[in-house]
């Protein structure tokens, strides 16, 4: 048996939004020298563009680096940066698998957020030896010691060690670093046992094939080994290995404890799915690594192509994101509305707003996208038990005997001053009371059964308007309950459109409806024929607007030098009716189909 | 068919809501540009030696601030460099503060033989609020030079404050005044006008007020034995706008002055905007052209639907199958079924039905390249 590299560290680091993650892994790999501060562009790890543009970490990255540390060894680094929201949890508990060591990086101002914990328990639950760091100790309101008392309080760690350090500044980073040599331990393995390595990303190249990141955990893998994975019967010649330095660099071979990548002309996106473990071909390991908890979507909605000859073209991206991001969950779909196009499931809000925004961005590609949903319950009349997260797909009332439908348990944290606005939230939301706990004089942890489909139409924004950004709030599924919901239908000139339709509980329809037809009578632009806007429930109209009739669009003078001018309005005019949808005899612009997720209240 | 555009860019000041191209500051230069005028009429003569035109319109601007003997020399120059046919229309634009006895005299004797008349409004406060450098009195003064005329009054509706009143004494008062020919234009608030900021700031009436305003003042025309013969052109029986119906049935024309626009055969092509460019260009004997489309077939076709829809009369589709051999029904089939509702046609002629006249947008645009 041989040993793995004793002086490698594999570790990632655990923050909330905004706490400086990405900041202090910039700085740890200039002070590795791993990228000169001049080469650097800001927030190296975050390199996809809605990354940076929004400030958060979506992916996991990994690079490695090289410490010359006190104790006069060099040493190896492999730091795998985390997405932050709790919508990504999945993508963090990757990485933890990965790694023996997590540091936790607190806001000295702040303190500990609900999603920190939410991380911290995970990373306490893969056995990883947990560093704090107090981080941003240059702002005037730093509160180190408060911040330490909390990590004490709240998750139970000793923080006294904890290194008081500034990203921003780059004060005490290297005491970070010698930590991390001091408190992680090194990677254990057998070099000589057969190759077992866990995939924890993929994503696609265009020239390399599917490009596989792993962590060995036995045995060696070098170039001209034929690998298989235990879930798959393929077997691909190994042509490029490599580290992350942090861009992709090739190296002869990996070995048992190292992190790096793994390239095999793997041409088939579904032959490899990220959790399996690859082995030797060859000389084949006899147990997997245990993988990953299958994620369950939690946010359901329908994406349509905005072009209907796009659709072949929306699947592939699916499909590539996917490959990336194996939480992403799709099956093709039809709507009378929209044509075809794919139902997907996602890990939550944001999870789902990333996916199409990068759909757009890296794919190019116009979406339509329908209201998110839940999944919900229903035992039919026929003692049939469906799931249903489709509104369209519901079965007739008739058919119905009753629905049940996802609850959450949520802790909300906040200042005390936003209590009132809270809790008025969580009772329109229909929320159950649960606990309040105070955690110091300024943070207060309240606790609430909500259902889900409440907290994924808007509660997010709703619960940060309302305390100003201050609050935070973490949630888990609990299970299912009874309810009292109905489909609410909406009618453009008396044709259901499926692509509208909502399943909301009995009591917010008549609102919902309200606010639906007043949203869609601003945004449907006024045609030639007045058209009746309605919702209704069980075919029962419970709300109706009027877009009326067009009156004028016509160009009042047309002189000689007009017509060129003219027809180019005209021409642009029609590109705008292109991208409409028909809906009965109605022209319906795409961002009408997004009117759904907009209330009025505030 | 085929007419003479020609623009006069000068004026005693710009209106509010003005997007023409017109300097009210440059008027010192008249008289080098009439000459540069007629320096391109002279080049562009001998490129269209084989065409005989129907019409000449002097546009602009405001071609009466000019001094007439000018015009009256432009007019002659037309007719040396360019075959003009006998009893050809030539028509002259006018702003009622600018005219007198004498300037209407010459304009008549030197050939022309139609007048277009800025009223707008016929009440003070509203035309002073639009900037027009005239007033009601001033009006009835110019269409008393005019009587016996055939002559055609421009009306504005959808202006600040108007009222169906207002319009409707506005609409007498050009009825009355001997007009043969009424124009009843929308004010369009174009970005970068001042009058922009009016309607950015919601002074001014909104769609479907101008539509009230349009379909009481079709009534008010119909009543006074005006029809509508285009969205915005109204006349008494045989008075229509030749010149105008030329563009409508997608005819020729070749247009000669800054900012001036042709259309000749299928070639689209518009005169530079810039007055010292202009200069430049004709003193060196070059064509001052800054923007040339060739129109190809779809698009000569979708042009003859577009701007036929506009007219009482419509589109001729026997005309159309023998001038572009091919099928209308057939390859505006789409359009057709999709606007059935909103078609009528009698005749071998297709029109918007009266009453979608004025939303016809939406209609031709689903006949562009479908």
């Amino acid at each position: 048996m041989k040993q793995p590299n004793k002086f490698i560290r594999n570790f990632c680091i655990i923050a909330h939004i905004d706490h400086g993650k990405s900041t202090l892994a910039d700085r740890l790999m200039e002070l590795t020298g791993q990228v000169s501060k001049r080469d650097m562009e800001e927030q190296l790890l975050d390199s996809m563009d809605i990354e940076r543009e929004r400030g958060i970490t979506i992916k996991l990255t990994p690079v490695r680096m090289f410490y010359d540390a006190d104790d006069g060894n060099e040493y190896v680094f492999n730091l795998i940066d985390t997405p932050g929201h709790v919508d990504f949890t999945y993508e963090v508990s990757r990485s933890l698998a990965a790694c023996e060591g997590a540091i936790l990086i607190v806001d000295a101002s702040q303190g500990i957020e609900a999603q920190t914990l939410a991380n911290v328990y995970l990373a306490l639950e893969n056995n990883l030896e947990i560093l704090p760091v107090i981080n941003k100790i240059d702002l005037p309101s730093a509160r180190p010691d408060e911040a330490k008392h909390e990590i004490e309080d709240v998750i139970g760690l000793d923080a006294s060690y904890a290194p008081l350090v500034s990203a921003k500044d780059g004060t005490n980073i290297k005491e970070v670093l010698e930590d991390a040599v001091k408190y992680f331990p090194a990677p254990q393995g057998d070099e000589d046992a057969p190759l077992k390595a866990l995939i924890f990303d993929s994503y696609y190249d265009n020239y390399k094939g599917v490009i596989l990141f792993v962590r060995l955990k036995d045995g060696k893998v070098e170039v001209g080994d034929r690998i298989t994975t235990f879930r798959s019967d393929k077997v691909y010649e190994v042509t490029e290995v490599g580290v992350f330095a942090p861009h992709m660099l090739p190296k002869d071979g990996l070995y048992a404890g190292e992190v790096g990548y793994i390239a095999a002309s793997i041409k088939s996106i579904q032959d490899v799915a990220v959790g399996d473990t690859v082995i030797n071909a060859d000389n084949r390991a006899a147990e997997p690594l245990p993988g990953y908890k299958k994620v369950q979507s939690v946010v359901f909605c329908g994406i349509y192509p905005l072009d209907g000859s796009k659709f072949g073209d929306l699947k592939d991206a699916l499909l590539k994101l996917q490959l990336n991001d194996a939480s992403l969950v799709f099956e093709p779909d039809t709507s009378q509305a929209l044509g075809f196009g794919f139902r997907c499931g996602f890990l939550g809000l944001l999870h789902m707003e990333i996916m199409q925004e990068r759909l757009e961005r890296e794919f190019n590609l116009d979406i339509i996208t329908t209201a998110p949903s839940v999944s919900y319950k229903v035992n039919k009349t026929d003692g049939e038990v469906i799931f249903v997260d489709n509104p369209s797909h519901l079965p007739p009332v008739s058919e119905i005997e009753s629905m049940e439908e996802p609850i959450v348990h949520a802790d909300i944290y906040s200042p005390p001053d936003y209590l009132g606005q809270i809790m008025d939230l969580c009772r329109d939301k229909r929320g159950i009371f649960e606990q309040m706990t105070y955690l110091d004089a300024n943070r207060v942890k309240l606790e609430y059964r909500l259902p889900l489909n409440e907290i994924i139409f808007d509660f997010f924004d709703k619960i940060k308007s309302r305390t100003r950004g201050y609050a935070s709030f973490d949630y888990e599924l609990l299970g299912y309950e009874k309810s009292k919901l109905v489909k609410l239908d909406i009618l453009l000139n008396g044709d259901v459109c499926d692509a509208l339709s909502i399943i909301v509980h009995e009591d917010s329809a008549y609102p919902r409806g309200r606010t639906l037809c007043e949203n869609l009578k601003e945004a449907i632009p006024r045609q030639l024929f007045e058209i009746p806007v309605q919702a209704a429930v069980g075919g029962k109209i419970i709300a109706r607007e009027t877009v009326k009739a067009m009156r004028k669009d016509v160009l009042a003078k047309c002189y000689g030098g007009d017509i060129t001018r003219k027809k180019k309005l005209l021409e642009k005019q029609k590109e705008g009716k292109k991208r409409m949808r028909t809906i009965g005899s109605v022209e319906v612009p795409s961002e009408v189909f997004m009117q759904i997720l907009k209330t009025n209240d505030e | 068919m085929s007419g003479i555009y020609v623009h006069i860019p000068f004026c005693k000041s710009k209106c509010r809501y003005c997007d023409f191209t017109s300097f009210p500051d440059k008027i010192g230069f008249a008289e080098s540009y009439m000459a540069c005028l007629y320096h391109e009429m002279a080049m562009r003569g001998e490129e269209l030696k084989d065409y005989v035109f129907d019409t000449l319109y002097i546009g602009g601007g405001t071609p009466s601030v000019v001094d007439e003997k000018y015009i009256a020399m432009l007019v002659a120059a037309a007719k040396k460099y360019f075959k003009l046919k006998d009893g050809a229309e030539i028509t002259i634009e006018m702003n009622p503060g600018t005219v007198s006895a004498g300037k209407i005299a010459l304009y008549k004797k030197c050939g022309i033989n139609r007048f277009s008349v800025g009223l707008q409004s016929a009440v003070d406060a509203q035309l002073e609020d639009v900037g027009r450098c005239h007033n009601l009195n001033q009006f009835l003064a110019c269409a008393k030079l005019l009587k016996g005329e055939n002559f055609s009054v421009d009306v504005m509706i959808g202006l600040k404050g108007q009222t169906l009143a207002d319009i409707e004494k506005t609409i007498e008062v050009a009825a009355g005044s001997g007009a043969s020919h009424i124009s009843m234009y929308a004010l369009t608030p174009e970005d970068g006008t001042p009058i922009y900021t009016d309607y950015l700031n919601g002074e001014l009436p909104d769609g479907d007020e101008v539509a009230e305003m349009y379909a009481f003042g079709v009534n008010k025309l119909k009543e006074l034995g005006f029809e509508r013969y285009e969205v915005s052109n109204f006349c008494k029986k045989g008075k229509e706008s030749r010149h105008n119906l030329n563009y409508w049935r997608r005819g020729e024309y070749i247009g000669v002055g800054v900012s001036a626009s042709s259309c000749i055969k299928n070639v689209r092509f518009t005169n530079t905007f810039d007055l010292d460019e202009y200069f430049k260009c004709i003193m060196s004997n070059r064509f001052p052209v800054v923007d040339s489309t060739q129109i190809d077939e779809r698009g000569a076709m979708d042009e003859t639907v577009m701007l036929a829809l506009r007219t009482a009369e419509g589109l001729d589709t026997a005309k159309f199958n023998a001038d572009f051999k091919c099928d209308f029904k057939e390859v505006y089939a789409s359009a057709l079924k999709k606007n059935a509702q909103y078609l009528t046609g009698e005749n071998g002629r297709l029109r918007v039905k009266d009453e979608y006249l004025y939303v016809q947008n939406s209609i031709i645009c689903d006949f562009l390249g479908c």
